[in-house]
């Protein structure tokens, strides 16, 4: 070790010794020799860095030595002075700590995602598309003409110049009809408005609509497909059944159950009793709405279906209210910081 | 639909039992949705999709469950003995709109005893929603319930002329309905009238006029079908929504308008005697020809995704009275008049699948032919600002779309507000929600203001949507990111309220997530409290506001604390940049604080910012270490000091050259800005 630093040696040795094991002294013998912005090791390392090259090697080993007795006989001081009886230091581990705040997506953000997820994998897109509709996407080109009585169960709001804002999502199916031609895979998650608002409606609501157009596709394609979406969304477990319905833009069409997730099948106030809940609607698409976008349903055939993103949300969380999801209540949002519970 | 599984049961032979007759619809396609047990019988409530009016009647919907294999649907026979008059003497009908009216027909029956009706007639009516009043319309109200076909009865003494005319209303042209209503009339309305005046609303409802009352003698039995459009319009526009309405709007059955005119004369013969007039006036009694549809079973084989033998095909189109003749492997089916809804081999398709049964059908996957799946339209983005915001501790709020007007102009002041026409609903539910957002404060505000009234020490939302605007004759939607906080920030140590820096922190960390680059911020006043506010820009563009809303905003709610808000447009563009790796250097840095005391009038901004224009080539960072106002310098004035990093790429620093660097810029400083230093 070169003399001058062996000095510096010697007077960290004596002040160390001079501290005894108070904490306060101690402190202030490491503040003056370790001090990160002006501790005298701080100095020498500024030394170093101006010294000429060539006496650079024999200081920075010296340095190094120092460094090391410094450092070590300081811990051991710290730590044999923490052990003692002075206690006033010690910290209160059971203290909450200065925790930052988790942020938290909304319910229905989180079944959003997972939706996507599990239909990205099979090869589906995400589209999106606007809000504030014409009569042809939302209603005509969806086989849902003018004076059809489809049209007084979705009750519309409308806005100047003949818009509205849409009912569905299914206008986004006839857009990526128009854009793109089959083979299409795709889902379209979305806010709707319906002019509705009770205990178990909201004026805006989301849904997830689903498409799929190629050669060859079949009611049976429909069935797996959900299916396999049902048991990842939820639980492989789930038993998903199939009921003849209607919709305009499907033909034939199918309302789908799954086995009530509460209750498991044994009935409960969720399904009323059955044992059973509605989920999603599905359906071949109908020819009409192949031929309002040009496409040859001699050649093309497909399937489609859409389910309502604040009653997964609703059953995934068991959120018993659904205007809870619109109220804002922090209490609410924040008790989901993480992705979706299985 | 009300229905009464004995009343079915009429129509069947050898029925189900009740659990498997309603399990059997359900399944294929008549959702029981409750069963109620009278009187040794049940009634159901059956969810009858709008595309099936035929299956608004007991009958159609035995034909139904016959089809589905819950028993043989019976014989329809109607006896009707006719002994009075040709019907020609009695009365006549002339249709004056046949498109509006393709055919209606009339009876007449003479003598009635108007009284109660029996028993096991009112109870039927009633255990399906319908209000017994006397036999005359009880059993036009049975009839429609049986069949499905709507009737109407008139006191053929109150028709003017003993003539029936359908043709439109006239301008001004009143009708007081058998609600004690006065309609006015408008021309697009099809009416029923004498030869003076209406004395019907087509399709709809009777007029309060002609109807049955005790003194009626002498009836005349109205049994049309009116086009679905007509009926609907009108319904609409009077809001009168009623079992005839319903089922001409979905569409009735034409040949069915005869066997229920007989079906119902039969009837009131029987509980309130009189005679029947021979004959009936029929003004179309040819049917038009029956569309043909071909069902090919390879077809529908390869639409199901497994085979459907030929023998089922043919069993069921039997049970469901459509006719076929069959062509090798193509099913030539002809429309049965009951079936509206049938136009396109899917249409056959559909009913062949619902009763093979969905649960029959194989699952399998189909092929992939797409490529991997990508996320399109603005989910990149909107995505990616709801990540930055979660991270950055703010929960996500969903709230509505459309706002109270005058919240809404609170707001105006805000240039992203300010970015176009309000735009205004047509039909709002209420005052409320009378117009689109050009802002996602209104509703953020709101939420703020209730979890702080519930007693919340801190609000952090954030929301990702879209604002509206009126643009041209279409309504431009833009994405945006909008954020509150309100009450304290901190830990529970370190409790202090929120104030601008806190808010600014946020905007930078997302600009920074979203990459946009270099942002300015510009004082704002409105829409936020006196100098309290700022706008981000990015070139020419205001990208973004921050502030203190005003007291005005503060009190829309009643918020009881501040609230601090920004709101971001959500460019597409933002997400896709992608990064690029900057060369890490080598060498250590040295570090240099300089304190600078300058008047407040001189902002941070552009202390810093002339402080860069002079920056020699080593000055890597630039960052503040403290700010003090108070004693030691003057009343306006400001200590700042800023920590400086000196780097070289290729080389260690010397302390120097560090030294000349810094004394270099600190002399420029002096000289262009009134600082000192010190």
């Amino acid at each position: 070790m070169l003399p001058e630093l062996e000095r510096i040696r010697d007077d960290f040795d004596r002040a160390l010794e001079a501290a005894g094991s108070d904490p306060k002294k101690l402190e202030d013998v490491r503040v003056r020799f370790a001090g990160r912005k002006s501790g005298v090791l701080r100095k020498l390392e500024e030394q170093l860095a101006s010294l000429p090259k060539e006496e650079k090697p024999a200081f920075g080993k010296s340095l190094n030595e120092l460094k090391r007795h410094i450092e070590g006989a300081l811990e051991a001081a710290l730590a044999q002075a923490r052990t003692g009886k002075v206690r006033g230091e010690e910290v209160d581990v059971t203290l909450p700590g200065r925790k930052p705040a988790l942020g938290a997506l909304h319910p229905v953000t989180l079944v959003r995602r997972r939706i996507e997820e599990i239909f990205l994998r099979m090869g589906y897109s995400v589209a999106d598309g606007p809000e504030v509709e014409d009569d042809w996407h939302n209603f005509e080109a969806l086989n849902i003409p003018p004076d059809h009585p489809a049209r007084d169960t979705q009750d519309t709001f409308y806005l100047p110049g003949g818009l509205l804002l849409r009912t569905h999502t299914s206008p986004v199916q006839i857009r990526t009809m128009e854009a793109f031609r089959p083979p299409i895979r795709v889902i379209i998650p979305g806010r709707v408005y319906r002019r509705d608002s009770d205990l178990r409606h909201s004026p805006m609501f989301h849904q997830v609509e689903g498409l799929v157009v190629d050669e060859g596709v079949s009611f049976a394609h429909l069935k797996a497909t959900l299916e396999a979406f049902v048991h990842r969304l939820f639980d492989p477990s789930l038993k998903v059944r199939l009921r003849p319905s209607f919709f305009p833009f499907t033909e034939p069409s199918a309302e789908v159950d799954i086995t009530c997730v509460l209750c498991r099948g044994a009935g409960c106030g969720v399904c009323s009793g059955s044992g059973w809940v509605e989920i999603l609607g599905a359906g071949m698409v109908d020819p009409r709405v192949f031929r309002a976008v040009g496409i040859d349903p001699a050649r093309y055939t497909g399937f489609a279906f859409g389910l309502g993103l604040d009653r997964v949300a609703m059953l995934a969380y068991r959120i018993p209210d659904l205007r809870l999801l619109f109220s804002g209540d922090e209490r609410m949002l924040r008790q989901f910081p993480g992705g979706l519970a299985r | 639909m009300k229905v009464l599984y004995s009343w079915l049961c009429q129509h069947l032979v050898e029925p189900a039992e009740t659990a498997e007759m309603a399990e059997r619809l359900t399944a294929c396609g008549l959702n029981v949705e409750l069963r109620t047990a009278l009187e040794g019988d049940e009634v159901w409530d059956v969810d009858v999709t709008t595309n099936r009016p035929d299956c608004l009647a007991h009958r159609g919907m035995a034909r139904e469950a016959a089809a589905a294999g819950a028993g043989r649907l019976a014989p329809l026979s109607v006896r009707l003995v006719e002994s009075g008059p040709p019907v020609a003497e009695l009365a006549a009908v002339s249709v004056e709109d046949p498109q509006g009216c393709p055919r209606y027909c009339a009876r007449v029956i003479r003598g009635v005893k108007v009284g109660p009706s029996p028993q096991w007639l009112q109870k039927r009516l009633a255990a399906c929603g319908i209000r017994p009043i006397n036999n005359v319309v009880d059993a036009t109200n049975y009839v429609l319930l049986d069949l499905g076909h709507p009737l109407h009865a008139f006191d053929l003494e109150r028709i003017e002329g003993r003539r029936i005319r359908v043709r439109r209303a006239r301008p001004g042209e009143r009708l007081v309905t058998l609600d004690g209503v006065e309609r006015e009339l408008l021309t697009e309305d099809l009416v029923i009238a004498d030869h003076v005046k209406p004395v019907a609303l087509a399709g709809i409802m009777g007029g309060a006029f002609s109807e049955i009352t005790e003194t009626t003698r002498d009836v005349l039995l109205e049994s049309a079908y009116f086009a679905p459009a007509l009926v609907r319009r009108t319904r609409k526009r009077l809001g009168l929504d009623t079992e005839a309405s319903r089922r001409f709007e979905r569409g009735a059955d034409r040949a069915m308008a005869r066997q229920a005119v007989d079906a119902v004369a039969a009837l009131i013969l029987e509980l309130a005697g009189g005679e029947v007039a021979s004959g009936v006036l029929d003004s179309c009694p040819e049917l038009p020809p029956a569309a043909v549809i071909p069902l090919d079973l390879h077809r529908l084989a390869a639409f199901a995704g497994c085979p459907i033998p030929e023998e089922f095909v043919r069993t069921l189109l039997a049970a469901l009275e459509i006719p076929f003749e069959v062509e090798g492997q193509v099913f030539r089916c002809r429309v049965p008049s009951h079936r509206v809804d049938l136009e396109l081999p899917e249409d056959l398709y559909e009913e062949v699948l619902r009763h093979w049964g969905y649960d029959r059908i194989p699952s399998l996957l189909p092929p992939l032919h797409t490529g991997p799946g990508e996320r399109r339209g603005s989910f990149p983005v909107t995505d990616r600002a709801r990540d930055l915001a979660a991270a950055l501790g703010l929960a996500e709020a969903v709230t509505y779309a459309f706002v109270p007007e005058e919240v809404e102009n609170v707001f105006e002041a805000s240039p992203l507000a300010a970015r176009g026409q309000l735009v205004r609903l047509e039909n709002p539910l209420s005052a409320r929600a009378a117009v689109m957002r050009r802002t996602l404060w209104s509703g953020l505000v709101e939420a703020a203001a209730n979890n702080l009234r519930r007693g919340a020490q801190r609000v952090a939302l954030f929301e990702v949507g879209r604002a509206f605007f009126a643009d041209g004759t279409g309504v431009r939607e833009e994405e945006r990111l909008a954020v509150i906080l309100a009450g304290e920030v901190g830990s529970w140590d370190s409790r202090r309220p929120v104030d601008f820096l806190d808010l600014k922190g946020i905007a930078e960390a997302l600009a920074e997530g979203l990459g946009l680059g270099d942002v300015s911020y510009v004082p704002l006043g409105a829409p936020f409290a006196p100098g309290s506010g700022a706008r981000m820009g990015r070139g020419d563009e205001v990208i973004g506001v921050l502030g203190k809303l005003s007291e005005a905003a503060q009190a829309l709610y009643d918020a009881p604390r501040p609230l601090w808000a920004l709101e971001l447009a959500l460019a597409p563009e933002g997400a896709e940049r992608a990064p690029i790796f900057v060369e890490l250097s080598r060498f250590p840095a040295v570090v240099a604080d300089l304190t600078v005391r300058h008047p407040v009038s001189l902002p941070y901004g552009e202390l810093v910012g002339v402080l860069w224009s002079f920056a020699p080539e080593i000055l890597e960072s630039v960052e503040p270490v403290v700010r003090y106002r108070g004693d030691k310098v003057g009343p306006d004035e400001v200590k700042t000091t800023l920590r400086l990093t000196y780097r070289h790429r290729e080389r260690s620093l010397t302390q120097e050259e560090v030294n000349a660097a810094h004394f270099a810029l600190m002399e420029k400083l002096a000289s262009t800005l009134p600082v000192a230093f010190g």
